[in-house]
């Protein structure tokens, strides 16, 4: 009797996922649009896998508490603001900013322990952050997200913002940064050239592209939608920590350039969810008088949205995979995955291998050779189709 | 969660190149003449000088990882 061992490559390949942690990373997370929390009114945020209170007081700052009052449990994002503190809807019982309970008015005198958790915020570019961190700790003060020049300027139109509940695990949205392929089969974009390089708490992906004929007319049709033609684009993200990715995106158009900054950032909900938002700005110019980029951040935002429920409707249904079978045309997903794991563990734990500075270049070679077989086939598809039977 | 490997390391590892211009020796991987993976450590980094803005590969590094290919001190996988 003859015994066959199967060698490696006859395996089958098993898909391997760990259960996921119920940590939740350290680091800044976006909240959104700070105007959006001063309305005067406390707002519910499910974040970190609990509730939580917004809040703006009367002193214009904005506080982020647990959102259950340490008296009786009372949902304190149900409360009212009442001068630079949130009361309890059970007993009015008053919650600082600080975390600390400043006044009961039916008690002659506050509890000791009366102290809750209260997050770290931070506002900057009109957005509001919240500091996570499992350890308790204050937030480093090396450890920041770089101000956005144009958010803050005249010359740019103010922000378009969306904000998107998803149903899966941050890692996934994360995984996108090193994911070149998935641009031209998801995305419709038509990667030319892309690197990867991390460092620290920054996760970086430049990426160059064309513009694909293939889908310009399925949008626009055969005649072409009129106006300029955009030949392609030039995008420097950069992660600054966990959750949020500064997206300095330049569209080439025939003759000028047009140029925007997209943010792509969550924060998450608890472990199988999170909240996605993207906020873009465009820059004014000749060619994009103030009125035509307010117009362009508008129909960009549309565009990022729908880029965003593309991916969605792949993580729906997709599995959770540790062990990524990749070839050498992907990107650095390990890698990538090493460094994220920084933010998982307690500071003391963070180990060289996750900061140190790894670059990884794809070569685009074969990839641009066959999408440009496929775009090719697209087109004379569609020409088959529109041709007079 | 458990740190796993980049399983293309097996088929070509990531081997020592350093840099003439300074002290730096890093790990490197070219899985073809168009594809490089550049693997730091802090001494490394500290002795770079020629990483003018943070999303560039240094020029005297990029050559001599070229020079490495070259000579085969690296193998490009291909």
């Amino acid at each position: 009797m003859i015994h066959v061992t199967a060698t490696e490559s006859d395996a089958v390949r098993a898909i391997e996922a760990e259960a996921i942690s119920s940590r939740f990373a350290r680091g800044w997370h976006c909240l959104g649009l700070a105007e959006k929390y001063k309305d005067g009114k406390p707002h519910t945020v499910q974040a970190f896998g609990q509730k939580l209170v917004v809040f703006t007081g009367a002193d214009g700052k904005t506080n982020v508490l647990d959102g259950y009052c340490r008296h009786m449990g009372g949902d304190l994002s149900q409360g009212t603001v009442k001068g630079n503190e949130i009361a309890c809807p059970f007993h009015d019982w008053r919650w600082g900013g600080d975390g600390r309970c400043k006044q009961i008015p039916y008690s002659r005198r506050v509890p000791l322990r009366a102290r809750t958790a209260a997050w770290p915020t931070m506002e900057q570019d009109q957005l509001l952050f919240v500091w996570n961190d499992p350890e308790g700790n204050k937030p480093p003060a090396d450890v920041t997200i770089p101000l956005i020049a144009g958010a803050t300027r005249d010359d740019w139109t103010d922000w378009r913002w969306t904000e998107t509940v998803v149903h899966t695990n941050a890692r996934e949205v994360i995984d996108n940064v090193v994911d070149m392929a998935h641009f031209f089969y998801i995305h419709q974009s038509f990667p030319t050239y892309f690197k990867n390089v991390f460092e620290n708490q920054t996760a970086t992906q430049i990426m160059k592209g064309v513009t694909r004929e293939d889908s310009r007319r399925q949008r626009e049709g055969s005649g072409g939608g009129g106006g300029p033609r955009m030949l392609g684009n030039t995008s420097v993200a950069t992660y600054h920590g966990p959750s949020f990715m500064i997206d300095e995106l330049t569209y080439h158009y025939d003759g000028y350039d047009l140029s925007s900054v997209l943010i792509n950032c969550h924060y998450p909900i608890d472990e199988t969810s999170f909240s996605l938002h993207s906020g873009i700005i465009v820059q004014h110019s000749d060619k994009l008088p103030p009125e035509v980029a307010e117009a362009t951040a508008e129909k960009l935002s549309t565009f990022i949205l729908a880029g965003f429920e593309q991916d969605i409707e792949i993580w729906r249904n997709k599995t959770r995979i540790d062990n990524p079978l990749l070839c050498e045309e992907d990107g650095p997903v390990y890698q990538l995955r090493r460094w994220y794991q920084q933010f998982y563990v307690d500071v003391a734990e963070v180990q060289p291998e996750m900061t140190d500075r790894f670059e990884f270049e794809i070569d685009t070679t074969r990839p641009v050779e066959s999408w440009k077989k496929e775009v090719e086939e697209n087109l004379a598809r569609l020409d088959a189709a529109e041709a007079p039977a | 969660m458990t740190s796993r490997q980049d399983e293309r390391l097996l088929d070509g590892p990531l081997l020592p190149v350093a840099c003439r211009r300074c002290a730096a020796e890093v790990l490197v991987r070219k899985s073809s003449w168009e594809q490089t993976s550049i693997q730091w450590n802090a001494g490394a980094r500290a002795a770079c000088v020629g990483i003018e803005h943070p999303h560039d590969t240094c020029p005297a590094l990029r050559s001599a990882i070229q020079e490495a290919a070259l000579t085969g001190s690296i193998k490009v996988i291909e």
